[in-house]
């Protein structure tokens, strides 16, 4: 069991005065078994009215609007946050039964079609094809998982927040966000339903408590073969004790942290910082 | 009432009066301006042009078809007649829920009947013909709207191109010699002859006539009139119950240029009509743009740009 | 002389296949019962007089901006003197097929966007839906105040060969074309007067109403007298007469995007007096436009927020965001097994025979006979992408067959149906032409109303069989005929008293101002005219 402190703020600055803007914020972590959230805090600044709901990814989804004139725009999430940590269950179903689920599930169907930025490479398919052959479903994602590990080499900066599996995967260099979608094309090209899971990870593997460090959004993946089944790709570690969950779905444009629009003309630039505690 | 289709409106009254001003205007100074022989044809068009508020840049000699053609038929030329019924039409179209099917078909028939050439000898026919058309416009709205908001704009827009049309006739009168003849032809022009005739019971004088324009209570197309209605219409748009003063900003600008020729005699405006007329016009597009500001807040379309983190 | 129906080709052998079922004549000569007064008015007519007629209407058209844009250029929107009828008894099953056909896409829409009963019960594949252009995830958790979200619906029908009624496409995002079904009444009663008296024609003018109740209906609980506006693209939109003409009916505000702006999940309208709050919106804006937040970031002609606002349940937009997957033509192929699921019930009107791209042996069975089957785009409408096979050439095939292999999911097969055909006029005089019908459906919730007759489309070229204006298409006023209900209220009543009251000028003027004054109360007999 650990516990977190959480405080992520982010924005925009405009080159001039805006008069109005609108926005999506996805930055409250889920309450499910795994995570229980203590509380959740959300400025915004300048102040306008916000509305909450939960979208039909079931992220917590907080939609506010500026309505004077301003120059920046800043939102402030702060949670505490504790996880529970059962070792997770080994899912089991085998490559017709899994088959024969999907069809009949929305959620699932949705956890195997491609999208633009998880069209998978073509050799990444290739080997997860003749892992499939002999391995189940899940030994095949565990071994997918492996390759794109061993494949790939993390670095910022090369890869943007527009950046497709492909891409990232010729290149060899991406962020957790590009490990993801690069998995999840694997995964899904071999019938096997994925998701994308948005959230944070501490970056300490033996964090300090009471130590506030500098963190940032992470990403990883969860896979469905009769349980769901979470993994983390950039990190070839299961999810255990340092990941917080925000939300899951299809891919990044399903639940970036803020999106929005403003009245144009003029630029906006983006700015993102987050903080990291455990208390616990 | 929307402020987008309240714009409308107060633009489709300017417009059909503005085509209308345009006509008289013209029909008076194609005769007087250019059937004098001793006149420099292209320095009397292009002061006309001025007159008018063209802004546009005509490198060679202006002869008198070319300078009809341009205000009559050309679309182009924001001042034309064309353009403005086009104008008023087009703002119609974008409130054709609100304007009755009757006011839209006329304004949409004299679009599509506008010619596309008009010849000197044919001009007073087409004069003639826009000011039928634009009084047929006026007449439709007099007779079947309802005295709400719509007709208030709609008047409104009317009332001050009015204000701003007759303080351009009445400076062309500058461009040529100030004498009798000149006078009775501009009033003419204006439908304003033989209300004048009565009034004054004689030969028009520069003074008397331009005092029947400007001052007169009772005659629709003097300048005091048109600001009097003007005046009653922003009342009416705004009722207000306030002890002190005047609020509405409008209100405030048409009243001040109101009184400032009421209690003035006509000599002293006259001594220096030009300038006098200029100052009308600015006052004008002062009011307009208070009333842009209070009815039309800026309504520009907003261009949403998206932003992700 | 009477020449309109000189060389009329009674049975037209198209392609060697079975002639199309032509509405007016069973047979040479032989005039269907329906049809009979028609003819025998037209039978007397020539064809100058049914042009002059048909000018006349033309240029009325023209004249109040019934329009629409050909090549940059303002045409009035064709209507073909000849009307279609349809007996009251066989409208009877029509229109229930329609709303039997409205209330199973109406379940649909509900478990789809909600407990998504029919996937799990393997009624329909969950790939097809997730899959859909249409299926709006923004729209998750929208819920409809009076469990509405088809207001109004457009189900395309034709007739095939035989006669027989079939349902060729559903479109319950946003259904155009009912202006033009008001629009054509009111100039057909100047065109064929004789007719309009001699035959009882349901009228169509109960539209306006049943849509402004149905509106008012949908209203956020607790509005009690809900501010409904119309939502309309702009001017520019080809159907902005239609947006016009309705929300002048309605006596509703007709607003554009930047009139509109979203603040404390509220929104409101921008006007003289102030923003002024609105509860209801009649939007004939696509989805993908509606709300720059959900959806297409540069659009401008939605008001950012909105869907949260319709998500808060402080406004209702109608029809609801995320209909589109129920119109999709493969969802269309299953229709059928819906309406058993939901309704218990079997379909009233057949569906057209559909080839599913993606099950079996299909795609090949298709692209060997691409040459004798229609292949239309799944969420294309009115005709939009359409190919007919066996007028299609050698490279069109080619390319469509390429388009097919690549995206089986985009596209259905359906065999050449020769749609009927009703005789229109053409330059040679009275000819056999294709024509189809759009019957609009009003859901008020408590009440599915159909409009009686509803859209025919023509095609004009001789042989074609896409109707659409686009492509050279007429309309018809569709008469629905022999009402079976005793009225006497519609009555045309000469009051000659009060045109005796009437003050003339001169005596000898009266009779002139007598004749003005009846045509005038014949058209206020007509409904909304």
């Amino acid at each position: 069991m650990s516990r977190y402190k959480i405080v992520h703020t982010t924005g925009f600055k405009y080159e001039a005065d805006v008069a109005a803007s609108y926005n999506e914020a996805r930055l409250l972590p889920v309450r499910d078994d795994r995570q229980i959230v203590f509380s959740t805090k959300l400025d915004i600044e300048p102040h306008g009215s916000s509305h909450e709901y939960f979208d039909y990814f079931k992220t917590r989804t907080l939609m506010f609007e500026v309505l004077e004139p301003h120059r920046e725009l800043t939102i402030t999430a702060t949670t505490n946050v504790e996880l529970r940590n059962p070792m997770p269950e080994t899912p089991t179903l085998d490559w017709p039964s899994m088959a024969a689920l999907v069809v009949s599930s929305l959620e699932l169907t949705d956890a195997v079609a491609q999208t633009k930025r998880t069209s998978p490479p073509a050799d990444l398919v290739r080997f997860a094809k003749r892992i499939a052959k002999t391995n189940s479903p899940h030994e095949t994602a565990l071994a997918v998982c492996a390759k794109v590990f061993s494949d790939m080499t993390y670095r910022h900066g090369v890869t943007g927040v527009h950046s497709i599996a492909t891409e990232a995967w010729n290149n060899k260099i991406g962020v957790c966000q590009d490990f993801a979608h690069i998995t999840l094309g694997a995964l899904r090209a071999v019938g096997i339903p994925a998701r994308y899971v948005s959230g944070y990870l501490h970056p300490s593997k033996q964090p300090q408590i009471g130590e506030t460090v500098t963190g940032e959004s992470h990403a990883w993946v969860e896979w469905w073969a009769g349980k769901w089944f979470a993994y983390d790709p950039t990190n070839d570690v299961h999810v255990l004790e340092r990941h917080v969950v925000i939300g899951r779905a299809r891919d990044y444009d399903d639940l970036p942290p803020l999106r929005g629009v403003y009245a144009g003309p003029h630029q906006s630039e983006l700015f993102v910082s987050v903080q990291i505690t455990k208390e616990g | 009432m929307l402020s987008r289709i309240a714009e409308s409106l107060f633009w489709i009254g300017r417009y059909v009066e503005r085509a209308d001003g345009t006509a008289r205007l013209l029909d008076v100074h194609l005769q007087l301006l250019l059937e004098d022989p001793w006149v420099d044809e292209d320095t009397a068009c292009r002061s006309l042009l001025e007159v008018i508020g063209s802004d546009a840049h005509y490198p060679h000699q202006l002869t008198r078809q070319e300078l009809l053609t341009i205000l009559s038929v050309d679309r182009g030329e924001p001042s034309s007649i064309s353009a403005s019924l086009n104008a008023a039409r087009e703002n119609a179209r974008r409130v054709r829920e609100i304007v009755s099917t009757e006011l839209w078909e006329c304004l949409n028939t004299t679009r599509s009947r506008m010619p596309r050439k008009v010849s000197i000898e044919r001009a007073h026919d087409f004069f003639g013909w826009v000011r039928e058309r634009t009084a047929l416009a006026v007449g439709i709205v007099e007779s079947s709207t309802s005295r709400d908001e719509a007709w208030t704009f709609f008047t409104l827009g009317r009332a001050l191109e009015r204000v701003d049309m007759t303080a351009r006739l009445l400076a062309t009168s500058e461009l040529t010699e100030a004498s009798g003849p000149s006078w009775t032809t501009i009033l003419r022009s204006c439908g304003a002859y033989e209300a004048y005739l009565r009034t004054y019971r004689g030969v028009p004088s520069a003074t008397n006539a331009a005092e029947f324009l400007l001052l007169d209570k009772i005659f629709p197309r003097s300048v005091t009139f048109a600001l009097s209605r003007a005046e009653t219409c922003l009342s009416d748009l705004q009722p207000t119950t306030a002890r002190v003063g005047v609020t509405d900003n409008a209100l405030r600008q048409v009243g001040q240029l109101r009184t400032n020729l009421e209690y003035r005699s006509a000599p002293e405006i006259l001594a220096n009509l030009t300038s006098e007329m200029i100052a009308l016009q600015t006052g004008v597009s002062e009011i307009s743009e208070s009333i842009r500001s209070r009815y039309f807040p800026v309504n520009v379309m907003p261009t949403w740009v998206g932003e992700v983190s | 002389m009477a020449d309109l129906f000189d060389h009329y080709p009674f049975a037209q052998p198209s392609g060697g296949a079975t002639p199309a079922f032509d509405e007016m004549f069973s047979g040479a000569g032989k005039v269907r019962p329906s049809y009979k007064k028609i003819h025998e008015t037209l039978a007397s007519m020539t064809q100058d007089e049914l042009r002059g007629r048909t000018e006349a209407l033309a240029d009325s058209y023209l004249a109040q901006g019934v329009t629409f844009d050909f090549a940059g250029e303002e045409r009035p929107f064709p209507l073909d003197a000849v009307p279609r009828v349809i007996e009251k008894t066989e409208w009877n099953t029509l229109e229930a097929g329609v709303k039997q056909r409205v209330q199973v896409l109406e379940a649909f829409l509900a478990d789809i966007y909600g407990a998504q009963n029919a996937i799990r019960d393997g009624v329909i594949p969950a790939a097809l839906v997730a899959s859909s252009a249409h299926f709006h995830r923004a729209a998750h958790g929208i819920d409809p105040a009076n469990g509405v979200r088809i207001q109004v619906s457009g189900i395309d029908l034709v007739r095939d060969e035989a006669g027989a009624w079939r349902v060729l496409e559903d479109n319950v995002r946003v259904p155009s074309g009912v202006s033009y079904v008001i629009s054509n009444r009111r100039v057909m009663a100047q065109t064929l007067p004789e007719l309009f008296q001699q035959m009882r024609i349901q009228p169509v003018g109960e539209y306006p109403n049943r849509l402004l109740a149905a509106l008012r209906a949908a209203a956020p609980s607790g509005v009690e007298d809900p501010v409904v506006v119309v939502l309309t693209p702009g001017v520019y939109n080809s159907a902005y007469f239609e947006h016009t003409l309705l929300a002048r009916l309605m006596g509703l505000e007709l607003v554009e995007g930047r009139d509109l702006f979203c603040s404390g999940g509220k929104v409101y309208m921008r006007t003289t007096a102030g923003a002024r709050r609105v509860d209801v919106i009649y939007r004939r804006v696509d989805d993908e436009f509606l709300d720059p937040l959900a959806f297409r970031a540069d659009s401008v002609l939605g008001p950012p927020g909105l869907l949260t606002a319709a998500r808060l349940g402080n406004v209702t937009l109608a029809n609801a965001v995320g209909n589109g997957v129920a119109d999709d033509k493969l969802v269309y192929t299953y229709i059928p097994e819906l309406t058993k699921y939901y309704l218990g019930q079997e379909p009233i009107i057949e569906n057209v025979k559909t080839w599913r791209l993606e099950e079996g042996e299909s795609l090949q069975e298709v692209l060997d006979r691409l040459d004798e089957l229609v292949v239309k785009p799944v969420d294309g409408s009115g005709g939009k992408g359409l190919v007919v096979g066996p007028r299609a050439s050698k490279k069109e095939l080619d390319d469509l067959r390429k388009r097919l292999i690549k995206d089986p999911r985009g596209w259905i097969a359906q065999p050449v149906i020769q749609l009927s055909t009703i005789p229109t006029l053409v330059d040679q005089g009275l000819r056999p032409r294709h024509a189809d019908l759009r019957p609009f459906a009003v859901n008020s919730g408590d009440d599915i109303w159909v409009l009686p007759g509803g859209l025919t489309r023509v095609a004009l070229p001789e042989g074609e069989l896409v109707v659409n204006s686009s492509q050279g298409g007429g309309s018809k006023d569709t008469w629905v005929i022999g009402v079976d209900r005793t009225s006497t209220k519609n009555k045309i009543q000469t009051n000659s008293q009060v045109s005796s009251l009437v003050a003339g000028q001169t005596s000898a003027d009266s009779g002139f101002s007598r004749q003005q004054e009846q045509q005038q109360q014949i058209q206020e007999t007509k409904p909304n005219a």
